[in-house]
């Protein structure tokens, strides 16, 4: 079982299908749900606070915005434990944690600098599309094995 | 430790929200659901969550998929009666792929060859267009 | 309830979202995010004119628009984006821009940075609810009785007494201990006025240390510098029908508010760098060895280019100074180089942020040093005038408006 590590960092489609051929699929949520579930903080909505932001100058500078580098007290440390990932295109319609375009980029390359095996996808817009999207994703978590 | 998935349905599954909630009531499990426009929200100790996904998968294996979510159901901080309306933000990104679930589903039930794709168009060549714009213009 | 719709980006990824509720909160607003649909935020293109990579201000820019289609979904807007996003930046403006010319819902737009507090928010948060909740007020043009302003600053503490619709009396010492500064101003306010406090039917404080004030000499209106200033600028102005803009340099931080028939529409304020304050025009009068009164005349005979002033900073802004005079510099010359610096800044970093329109109106104490009106009407290119009693606005526009509680 291989850690894999989705983008959109979000993505329902990606982790289903992660986790459905038998691999561990690092996602967002895990990480808001440790955050909001963490009693002695008080920050809502997420309990980010601003120490995210200096949790995030591992990954980005202090002259990277603030939400680059409070998303990236999030995604950057699931980005340190993948063991391949799979990266679809940019849809257009990437929102909350998957919000801010710069994040995506950042993200993006620090995934595909780590040097574990990347397969880029887009999404599908048709059946045809949809099997072959499938079956590469398949054939890529099998190869992993 | 106790996690919350979301159980979405393939529009096109003969699996209703409502059948996945009666399902988890009549079972032997001990976790909370909520049920959605979408699907259903389960909230419960992980390795009891990851038991009964299991058989809720089974009820329609290509049609049904499991995200995760930080947020417990029903959670105030993002509850939008309770936080000025408007869906949170990370909302459209399932509608989004919601839409593409029946091209997943009817993809992950399919047996037969993987299709070939036609190549992406390329932008015409340029003498070709010269071509045009001459035939156009003469 | 005042309802504040938030079109963001990154607040909550900031950690500072708890901080936007609960200024709101104090003030006795609450935050709202208007509805949207998927499509909506896929057609914002159509709809508002771009869409851009980042989809939270697709987000942002769809429910801009959904304010604009349902003014009645909000009393006032906050648009919000990271400090040092330039994506954000464009869009933040024209977010401002968009609900400003397109809706008559009252809009404030900032950036923040993980260090912004409730309090940083607090006076701006304060002044949106104002123009919300005493329009009826704000419209009041004419001052009625006798009564008294106090704008406790953080530099100095003004003090006016109005009667029948006239500055009868005015007061101005420099603040050192709040409450004392105050009672010293406003009697030095009333000496002149030739009337006991007794007399005065009701007094308005405004400025850093309003409530500290308010409470201790029981003000019937204790308001934020922001509303209270640009009344009194058209007051003084005689500009209180159409537009107005508003430039405040203060000693600690600066205001720019664009104002629509005596009600302020948008507005900025900054308070990060010294260099772009009064106190730097200050330091700038202590190097030269002349009073801060001096400072302006010098500055109208001097040229800034002859100056070269390569740094923002305080610090480094005075640095610069020395090192010119140092070089065999004329003093006008630095003087001009300082007030244009100052105005320079306020030009680049707050004017852009809102609408300039005629007649641009500078007031507060820095509006005395001639040398800054000057400057700036060079940088906005159109005249820029200083009323009567300019230094005095913030007491005179609490004087007026505390009036206006009284037959209520």
């Amino acid at each position: 079982m291989a850690k894999v590590i989705v983008y959109p960092p979000t993505s329902m489609i990606l982790s289903d299908l992660v986790e459905r051929n038998g691999h561990k699929a690092l996602v967002v949520p895990e990480v808001v749900r440790r955050l909001v579930t963490a009693n002695e903080i008080e920050s809502p909505p997420l309990n980010i606070t601003p120490e995210e932001p200096k949790k995030g100058l591992r990954y980005a500078a202090v002259d990277v915005p603030s939400g680059v580098r409070g998303r990236m007290s999030l995604i950057g440390p699931i980005i340190e434990e993948a063991e391949a990932a799979i990266i679809v295109e940019d849809p257009g319609w990437l929102t909350g944690c998957a919000g801010c375009s710069r994040t995506n980029e950042l993200v993006r390359l620090l995934i595909r600098t780590k040097g574990v095996p990347v397969l880029d996808l887009s999404y599908p817009t048709n059946d045809a599309e949809a099997k072959v999207f499938v079956q590469k994703i398949k054939a890529f978590l099998e190869g992993l094995k | 430790m106790l996690v919350t998935k979301y159980v979405i349905t393939s529009s096109e599954s003969n699996v209703l929200p409502s059948d996945i909630a009666m399902k988890i009531y009549g079972s032997k499990y001990d976790v909370n659901v909520k049920e959605t426009c979408f699907g259903v929200i389960v909230n419960g100790e992980e390795e009891v969550i990851n038991a009964l996904i299991k058989e809720i998968r089974a009820l329609d294996p290509a049609g049904i998929f499991i995200k995760d979510r930080g947020f417990p159901p029903g959670d105030p901080r993002r509850c939008r009666g309770r936080r000025g309306g408007g869906a949170r933000p990370g909302f459209y990104m399932i509608e989004a792929e919601s839409k593409m679930l029946p091209l997943i589903s009817r993809a992950l039930a399919w047996e037969g060859d993987i299709p070939a794709i036609p190549e992406k168009k390329k932008p015409l060549a340029i003498k070709r267009l010269e071509e045009i714009a001459k035939e156009g213009l003469s | 309830m005042i309802r504040i719709a938030q079109l963001s980006c990154g607040s909550e990824y900031s950690g500072i979202q708890k901080e936007i509720e609960r200024a709101a909160e104090t003030v006795g607003a609450k935050i709202i995010y208007p509805e949207v649909s998927l499509d909506d935020i896929l057609n914002v293109e159509n709809t508002f004119g771009v869409s851009v990579s980042s989809g939270d201000l697709n987000l942002a820019m769809a429910r801009a628009v959904r304010i604009v289609q349902n003014p009645d979904l909000a009393d006032a807007v906050i648009v919000m984006t990271c400090f040092r996003c330039a994506e954000a930046a464009i869009i933040r403006s024209e977010i401002r821009k968009y609900v400003h010319e397109n809706s008559k819902i009252p809009v404030l737009s900032y950036s923040f940075t993980e260090r912004t507090t409730a309090e940083t928010l607090l006076t701006r948060m304060e002044a949106l609810v104002t123009t919300v909740k005493y329009r009826g007020l704000l419209a009041r043009e004419k001052q009625k009785g006798l009564t008294a302003g106090i704008d406790s600053g953080s530099t100095t503490t003004k003090s006016v007494v109005m009667r029948d619709n006239q500055v009868v009396g005015t007061g101005w010492v420099p603040t050192t201990e709040v409450l004392k500064s105050a009672e010293d101003a406003l009697q030095a306010a009333l000496k002149m006025a030739g009337v006991q406090k007794e007399d005065v039917s009701a007094i308005g404080v405004t400025g850093y240390g309003r409530f500290l004030v308010g409470k201790h000499i029981n003000a019937k209106l204790v308001q934020e510098e922001i509303t209270v200033n640009s009344k009194g600028a058209v007051f003084l102005a005689d500009a209180q029908k159409g537009p107005a803009t508003v430039i405040d340099i203060g000693g600690m931080d600066n205001k720019a508010i664009s104002v629509q028939d005596g009600i302020p529409g948008g507005f900025t304020m900054g308070g990060i760098c010294a260099g772009a304050s009064g106190r730097f025009l200050e330091l700038t009068a202590r190097r030269l060895g002349i009073d801060i009164t001096e400072l302006g005349k010098l500055a109208l005979k001097g040229d800034y280019r002859n100056v070269a002033m390569n740094s923002y900073c305080i610090v480094f802004g005075t640095q610069s100074l020395v090192n010119s005079l140092s070089m065999g510099c004329k003093p006008e010359d630095v003087a001009m180089a300082a007030c244009h610096s100052v105005a320079e800044q306020v030009y680049e970093q707050q004017l852009q942020e809102v609408e300039v329109k005629e007649p641009v109106i500078m007031v507060g104490g820095t509006s005395l040093i001639e040398g800054l009106p000057k400057a700036m009407e060079e940088l906005l290119q159109v005249k820029v005038s200083v009323p009567k009693y300019a230094q005095y606005i913030g007491a005179v526009g609490a004087a007026l408006l505390v009036s206006g509680l009284l037959e209520d």
